[in-house]
């Protein structure tokens, strides 16, 4: 019951300091980050917690090594966003520091501090090694639910069309026809540079609540915009080293473009399916984990209006099929602005 | 119970590992707490096609548009009164004869031939006729070289005239190359012939650019090509979201229009110079853009160099959300012509008059995105135009136009447009019957 109440307590106080950043996030303004409250109780370690037993011991170290987590990354956030980019990339640094970090917390993070103490000015701080991505092999075993892990099967294939552009990039996925489909864990890390005036990689795939990051890798200013439908987003201006970021909820192409620079574009497409694949530059693709049924495979060029749709079965280990996608959506003749108005590209402005 | 508790605790820190993801300035935070876990084994690192990649192999464009169009105009469909016999001229100048397309080009001349010194626009000599006729079949073509911070562009219209006045043209209106040298700084240099750099409305000049179908009544003066050598450079304030603009050309001629332009040749040996200084103002969801142009040079249509012209304009562009409103004055000087004669795009004529023109317009339009694959847009606009136009030796003529109409954007591909023209003689001038309705479809490839 005593363990209740100081667990109770530190929930509540994480869930509040939580909600007190996305209070925070609501209120950002372009130019004007908001005023948070940078107080809290617990600053210091350690924390006030009761040791009787061996667990409370067990259990006062993993409260404190999260919570020391928590603090950094939170005090980070919140020196951030009063615009002390020194405080905040001296907390995260510390925090990439911490042993045992979680790695997808470390991936979040890293570009978090990094972009921190460019703005601070100051000179870049040795952090440790990035922590290893995971094998597919590993990634997939841990990825498929426990009941599932007895079979899965790949699904492999190659797809033609696309037109003059080949079949490059082409986004495939598997829907279920016999039950739901589940739902796609967010992918992390996920980057789309702008270097050389162009978009780096030109097609995304990305499951349903991927946040992706457009970081700036020119010398001069981009502004990344989207007015596809219901994913539209302005990222506003920004230069050389920094990242904003645009999570994409709902399933769909996005076409990115440049405010500044007409001649740039790409595209994000968003998959509502765990069971996704790109592909590559002869049209191969593998999806991996695919439990055995009945799926619509669904493929998108970015020359598509719209997927092309087949049914296949899975039931052997490996799966092969041959895709097939259409190339009638016409190239655009001019790129709007943000605001929808129609740019002619070359004149480069 | 503890393992219980430490999930507890895992997925309170995820919320608040997505929190910090969040201290990105200016964008949506992650909407949905996912419980820390491997990544997808699906997961995708993108592609990048070797044309964009250091193995880049050139990148070659074709596109254009089909301009058809169906109008029809009051009265006899040019400028003059039918019956009226007492003018020798169309007051020196065609003023108010009723453009009905997106080259400015009127429903039809005068049938009786009277003098016109020049300065009637080419024609679709469909008088009062309602009637179907094509506008322009344009082909444009850029080239990309690999490697090389250069475009090559040219855009070649072919002008279809089925009737017995205007002949069928083909007309290479752009041909230019464009060198952006400099990696980190936003500076562009074209050699070729090029829209103007004057004001706005060149930058909508092409049927499926416009937002309406007709041009405004200053865009004869602002929005031709010329041959020369222009440079772009742009500035970027990053902290007060803006950004200043300077676009400098050096050209054969001036900003005329085809058929009142001399030929693209210099025919002075002096060139004319032209520059725009402008401002813009991009926040999210707003943006203004403001500008200065100044032209200065010899006339385009003497073969001395000693008669100028002059001109100084102002412009400006406001985007709220769905709401465009544009604006543009021009104010415009020409000396008397020193030689006999006047060479123009459509011919040689006697008289080279002193000319001044103050003009303007403003445009607002509301542009409805309706989410739809197929009917993406629906565009409401209304223009207002004012000219005060003379010719030295004749009076002052004043003149104005409303427009409103209605534009459809279809898959990208195809824009259906029509309007209504109401064309006022205000002062210098008798009242002629010439409000038009005309509308266009423009098919883009």
């Amino acid at each position: 019951m005593r363990k209740l109440t100081v667990i109770t307590g530190l929930m509540v106080a994480l869930v509040s300091l939580t909600a007190s950043g996305a209070t925070a996030r609501a209120k950002e303004q372009p130019h004007a980050p908001a005023a948070v409250d940078s107080s809290w109780p617990g600053e210091e370690m350690p924390l006030p917690l009761t040791v009787r037993t061996p667990d409370d011991l067990v259990f006062k170290e993993t409260a404190e090594h999260q919570y020391l987590i928590f603090n950094l990354l939170a005090s980070g956030k919140l020196a951030y966003d009063r615009g002390d980019m020194a405080t905040a990339a001296t907390k995260w640094e510390t925090l990439l520091r911490v042993p045992n970090l979680p790695a997808d917390l470390d991936r979040v993070i890293r570009p978090l501090a990094i972009d921190a103490r460019q703005r601070a000015g100051g000179a870049a701080a040795e952090l440790p090694p990035e922590p290893a991505a995971p094998s597919p092999d590993q990634a997939a075993l841990a990825a498929v639910p426990a009941a599932a892990k007895k079979r899965v099967s790949v699904v492999r294939g190659f797809v033609t069309g696309g037109g003059s552009l080949g079949a490059g990039g082409t986004v495939v996925w598997l829907k279920r026809r016999d039950g739901a489909t589940p739902q796609p864990r967010p992918s992390r890390g996920k980057t789309v540079s702008q270097k050389g005036k162009k978009f780096i990689p030109r097609v995304l795939a990305v499951p349903v609540g991927t946040t992706v990051y457009f970081r700036n890798d020119d010398e001069v200013y981009h502004n990344v915009f989207s007015l596809s439908h219901p994913n539209e987003f302005d990222l506003g201006l920004y230069q050389k080293g920094i990242s904003r970021y645009k999570t994409f909820n709902t399933a769909g192409p996005v076409d990115l473009l440049c405010n500044i620079h007409s001649s740039m574009s790409a595209y994000v497409y968003v998959v509502d399916s765990p069971y996704y694949a790109q592909a590559d530059r002869r049209g191969n693709f593998t999806i991996r984990g695919v439990p055995p049924g009945k799926y619509t495979l669904r493929a998108w060029h970015e020359t598509s209006l719209e997927p092309t749709e087949q049914p296949i079965t899975v039931k052997d280990d490996v799966v092969e099929v041959a895709v097939t996608v259409t190339s009638d959506r016409p190239a655009p003749a001019f790129v709007p602005d943000k605001a929808g108005k129609p740019r002619q590209a070359q004149l480069g402005y | 119970m503890r393992s219980h508790l430490a999930k507890m605790l895992c997925f309170a820190l995820g919320a608040a590992g997505s929190s910090g993801a969040a201290a990105q300035p200016r964008s949506e935070p992650p909407q949905s707490v996912q419980e820390p876990g491997p990544e997808n084994p699906n997961d995708s690192p993108g592609y990048t096609p070797d044309e964009e990649g250091p193995s880049a192999s050139g990148s070659l464009k074709l596109h254009g548009y089909i301009d058809v169009g169906f109008a029809k105009a009051q009265g006899n469909g040019s400028s003059f009164r039918q019956g009226d016999t007492r003018l020798p001229a169309d007051y020196g100048v065609d003023t108010f004869a009723p453009a009905i397309n997106s080259r400015g080009e009127v429903a039809s001349l005068d049938a009786g031939g009277r003098f016109v010194n020049g300065f009637l626009p080419y024609s679709m000599e469909i008088g009062s006729r309602a009637s179907f006729f094509i506008n322009t079949v344009n082909a444009d073509i850029q080239y990309t070289p690999p490697g090389a911070p250069l475009l090559i562009f040219a855009r070649t219209q072919l002008l279809p005239r089925f009737a017995n006045g205007t002949k069928t043209r083909v007309v290479v209106e752009q041909a230019f190359g464009r060198l952006t040298p400099f990696s980190s700084q936003e500076f562009a240099l074209s050699v070729g012939k090029f829209d103007s750099v004057f004001g706005i409305e060149y930058l909508e000049n092409q049927a499926n650019l416009r937002i309406g179908i007709t041009p405004s009544l200053i865009a004869r003066y602002t929005t031709g090509q010329s041959i020369g050598a222009k440079a772009f450079y742009r500035y970027q304030l990053p902290s007060i979201s803006s950004a200043i603009s300077i676009n400098a050309a050096v050209t054969n001629s001036g900003n005329w229009v085809e058929s009142l332009q001399t030929p693209d040749i210099s025919l002075t040996g002096v060139p004319n110079g032209t520059a725009r200084l402008g401002y813009e103002l991009n926040m999210l969801g707003f943006q203004v853009k403001v500008g200065g142009s100044g032209m200065y040079g010899p006339r385009n249509d003497q073969q001395s160099s000693a008669p100028r012209q002059r001109a100084f304009g102002v412009d400006g562009r406001v985007i709220v959300g769905w709401l465009s409103l544009s604006g543009e004055y021009i104010n415009l000087r020409e000396d008397s012509g020193a030689e006999p004669g006047k060479y123009t795009g459509t011919g040689v004529y006697p008289l080279a008059s002193g000319f001044k023109v103050d003009g303007f317009y403003n445009q607002a339009a509301v542009a409805i995105p309706t989410g739809a694959t197929s009917l993406q847009t629906v565009t409401l606009y209304a223009r207002y135009d004012r000219r005060h136009a003379e010719f030295e030796g004749f009076g002052p003529i004043l003149t104005s136009r409303w427009t409103t109409g209605a534009r459809l954007d279809f898959w990208s591909a195809l824009a259906v447009k029509a309007e209504y023209l109401f064309n006022r003689e205000n002062a210098g001038a008798p009242t002629v019957p010439n409000d038009v309705f005309t509308s266009s479809v423009v098919f883009t490839w």
